[in-house]
């Protein structure tokens, strides 16, 4: 990824050449919130002085103060607040259902009295599922934030704001896909620092997580429905579209009618796919929140990947991009099932300590409520550090040198490859499903990586590596044995 | 599975008493008292027990009507009472209980001021059990949930899709909205009826609020009571909107009321607000000129004093109102012509409009 990531990674390679301890590496610990909170978290971040701060369902943000344990009240009466972006201790830019708005305490007495409007300039059809994510923001500045598109599950109220265009609704009875029928459903956006909020990018079902790395590339999730086969994860550019037709009747000069008509095809070729495939029920079923560990080994080996929640059951999940002919792809792995860790994992946060903090929400879904954090133990896991395309396979790093003759058997590496349909349809079954048979392993000296030979290489497939009983060679075993990589493009070099 | 008259509990508590019971028998019981509310509604809409638990269900008629009580495999309650509703003229002499292996068991008809125990062993096999009473005309409101797993979790009661939906808050009494009671002047912003879903709902004290819009810059709906009712919003997936509590005594159909310079207002611009002395003081913008308005309940119940501000103006104002929309205005200064008040730029920079509920005539 970076300098800094490898350095750190290298670090932890020569701490890992002794035994490790035994013991569970990752400790799930609940926050206690106030009495009378329902705690669905929107948001979740820190402060400059080392407080946390939640947005919650109800209109809430507060500030918890982890070594005193006590939670303040900062602002109230906020509409379903789903990103915070914060400026100060004092200042707060928070995503709600009608606008981006500025937060402020600035008489100094710890609750905001400024509730500014930063943009509202999109509309609103007063449908529930109308949710804004963001704000993330880029080194240039720029603001990016995400409008789900709206639900077939629910109506338009009767009086919107936003000029209304019903083709960004399917069919006579517009009642069985998600739509766009007010600027800019479905979009990401960009909020220049001229206070201007552009279109950015299209085709947007559910967009629940947001983020940029350190080279200002925007990586979005989207959840599983119509015309998404399985969730995704997403590198966002510029005038690009990724799938959802709706929110494709508000773009510039669209004169196309219902995008909804246009031929399976013509949305095939005009859509991007994405970086990283989540196969439901395997690794996530509704993806939410991705944050960069920048933590510089304080939540252990994993430094410069992503960790994604996950709403659905008990997990957090990890994603490992790499670039490959210049485009992202790369893999994700479960990162931390159970140990106490709820469902619902909607919002995370690296507090300064480096422990990861997670909020929770069911908002009326699957999920939980509350606030935990999972800390690192200190105990190196035994895991698969990354999962990287070779022109005739993977390679596989894992985080400890593993035993020689289990890591060098083939059977212990049971790939299959299969692909999503591309539909109107809610979700997808997996296609031509296929087992791929590994033909040669070969394990390197310092016994951390393995080259995985395929008997069949593709694009255009998730590849799904199931590994057998490897332990390290210390006999630890495997936290994480399934990972799947989305192979859009193949090596040319 | 025994049925025992509150009399045969008696006689076999004191069996107990005198050491004459089997161990097995003897094991304690964990103890559910089921008393029947108003409205067709157990007492307990759910409780959790651990499989193969031993449980003393006792059901005590405390309503007016017969009930029975029976439990149901997982997912059978509509079936069963489907087939209690078609056992017709049999039905008085079945208890009105259908003959269904859907069924696990039951608390015959019981009539009121009588109590029935049953006592069981919970089912091996976790899951959600209903039970519900099947009198005609009660199968569809009279029913709940028996968990039955080691853990004993059951999911928040605002989302149990397992109890009747009227089940699903807490009562008014023991509700709490928030980690604090908020006291007026508050505000939320909510999808409300009568107004743009980018609308803010503000209590003041003396139980008034007020409707104003984000989405269209200008004061919607005044009302006297006690604020909203925000549980179908907060429920589930919030596809619901805010429900006034009180009565709507102000509604505008002026629209937009300020014009400036005699214009027809062009581009008008959410600004936000800020609070002052926890009163938001809405900001927006005219064709580019500021316009500050911040809103205070008066001494009277039903009326509002509304404070403008257009501190840059060097051109009149006119504040226009509409005949029916439920009050009387009055104005700190201006002349009104007809509906309209006239202000010149010194005027404009600060005036007050108060707003009477009119009398009903």
């Amino acid at each position: 990824m970076n300098r800094y990531v490898l350095t750190v990674f290298l670090g932890w390679m020569m701490a890992c050449s002794v035994p490790p301890e035994a013991g569970e590496p990752y400790v799930v610990e609940d926050i206690a919130t106030p009495e009378g909170l329902v705690s669905q978290v929107g948001a979740l971040e820190f402060l400059p002085d080392g407080k946390l701060v939640a947005a919650f369902t109800r209109g809430e943000i507060m500030t918890y103060d982890p070594a005193a344990r006590r939670w303040e009240l900062f602002a109230e009466g906020l509409h379903d607040p789903l990103g915070i972006h914060v400026v100060s201790n004092d200042e707060l830019w928070v995503m709600q259902l009608p606008e981006l708005t500025r937060v402020k305490d600035t008489d100094g007495d710890g609750t905001a009295d400024l509730y500014e409007n930063i943009t509202d300039a999109f509309g609103i059809t007063g449908n529930y599922h109308e949710f804004n994510y963001g704000p993330e923001r880029d080194s240039k500045g720029n603001f990016y934030i995400a409008l789900n598109a709206s639900s077939s599950g629910g109506p338009m109220r009767k009086e919107v704001r936003g000029r209304v265009n019903p083709d960004g609704r399917d069919g006579e009875t517009g009642n069985r896909q998600m739509y766009s029928t007010v600027p800019y459903r479905g979009w990401v956006m960009r909020l220049t620092d001229d206070g201007i909020l552009h279109r950015f990018a299209s085709g947007f079902r559910s967009p629940n997580g947001l983020v940029v790395d350190d080279e200002d590339n925007l990586f979005v999730t989207d959840n599983q429905g119509d015309w998404v086969g399985t969730s995704p994860l997403f590198h966002v550019e510029e005038g690009k579209f990724y799938g959802h037709p709706a929110s494709l009747v508000w773009t510039e000069g669209w004169s196309r009618g219902s995008p909804f008509h246009l031929p399976l095809d013509t949305l095939d070729s005009m859509r991007t796919r994405p970086a990283v495939c989540f196969p439901h029920g395997i690794i996530a079923n509704s993806p939410t929140q991705p944050v960069f560990d920048r933590t510089r080994g304080k939540f252990g080996p994993f430094g410069g990947q992503l960790f994604v929640g996950e709403m659905n059951r008990e997990r957090i999940v990890r994603v490992m991009l790499e670039k490959v002919n210049g485009k992202f792809q790369g893999a994700c792995i479960p990162f931390l099932d159970g140990l106490g860790l709820r469902k619902g994992n909607n919002r995370l946060a690296f507090a300064p300590d480096g422990s990861l903090w997670v909020g929770q929400n069911a908002h009326g879904w699957l999920g939980d409520v509350g606030i935990q954090r999972i800390v690192f133990a200190g105990r190196t896991p035994v895991d698969i550090h990354t999962m990287s395309l070779t022109s005739e396979g993977f390679k596989i790093t894992f985080t400890q040198p593993m035993q020689d003759t289990a890591a060098t058997n083939p059977r212990n590496y049971q790939f299959s490859r299969y692909y999503y349909l591309y539909h109107s349809q809610y979700g997808s079954p997996q296609q031509e499903v296929e087992t791929i048979p590994v033909i040669a392993v070969t394990l390197s000296k310092d016994q951390r990586t393995v080259n995985l030979q395929l008997a069949s290489l593709e694009s255009g497939y998730i590849y799904e590596l199931n590994l057998g009983d490897i332990p390290s060679k210390w006999k630890q075993p495997l936290r994480n044995k399934t990972i799947c990589y989305t192979v859009n493009t193949l090596r040319t070099e | 599975m025994r049925i025992l008259e509150r009399q045969s509990v008696i006689i076999w508590g004191l069996a107990m008493a005198l050491g004459g019971w089997t161990a097995e028998q003897a094991e304690p019981a964990k103890t559910v008292e089921m008393n029947v509310l108003p409205g067709l509604q157990f007492s307990e809409v759910r409780f959790a027990v651990k499989p193969g638990e031993k449980v003393r269900l006792v059901l005590n008629n405390t309503d007016d009507m017969n009930h029975n009580l029976l439990i149901t495999r997982p997912g059978t309650r509509e079936r069963v009472v489907e087939m209690a509703g078609k056992l017709g003229e049999s039905g008085p002499a079945a208890g009105y209980v259908p003959n269904t292996a859907d069924i696990l068991w039951t608390i015959p008809l019981t009539a009121p001021g009588r109590s029935r125990t049953l006592i069981f062993n919970a089912p091996d096999e976790e899951g959600i059990y209903p039970y519900v009473c099947t009198y005609p005309g009660h199968g569809n409101v009279m029913f709940g949930a028996m968990y039955v797993s080691s853990s004993g979790e059951m999911p928040e009661l605002s989302e149990d899709k397992h109890i009747p939906e009227i089940r699903r808050q807490h009562s008014m009494a023991e509700r709490r909205d928030h980690p604090y009671t908020p006291v007026a002047p508050y505000h939320y912003r909510v999808f409300i009826d009568g107004a743009s879903p980018a609308a803010i709902a503000v209590a003041l004290p003396n139980d008034i609020a007020y409707c104003w819009d984000a989405g269209t810059c200008y004061l919607r709906f005044a009302w006297h009571g006690a604020f909203l009712d925000n549980t179908d919003l907060w429920k589930g997936k919030g596809n619901a909107e805010s429900k006034v509590v009180g009565d709507i005594f102000f509604r505008s159909e002026t629209g937009f009321p300020i014009s400036v310079a005699n214009k027809t207002p062009g581009e008008i611009v959410y600004k936000g607000y800020r609070m002052k002395n926890r009163y938001p003081e809405f900001h927006y913008q005219v064709d580019g000129i500021d316009i500050f308005e911040l809103i205070h309940e008066t001494p009277e119940r039903t009326s509002l004093i509304r404070m403008f501000r257009i501190p840059e103006v060097s051109v009149p104002v006119e504040f226009r109102t509409s005949p029916g929309e439920g009050v009387v205005y009055s104005a700190s200064a201006g002349v009104w012509k007809e509906n309209v008040l006239h202000l010149s730029p010194q005027e404009s920079r600060s005036f007050a409009i108060t707003m009477m509920k009119a009398d009903k005539k």
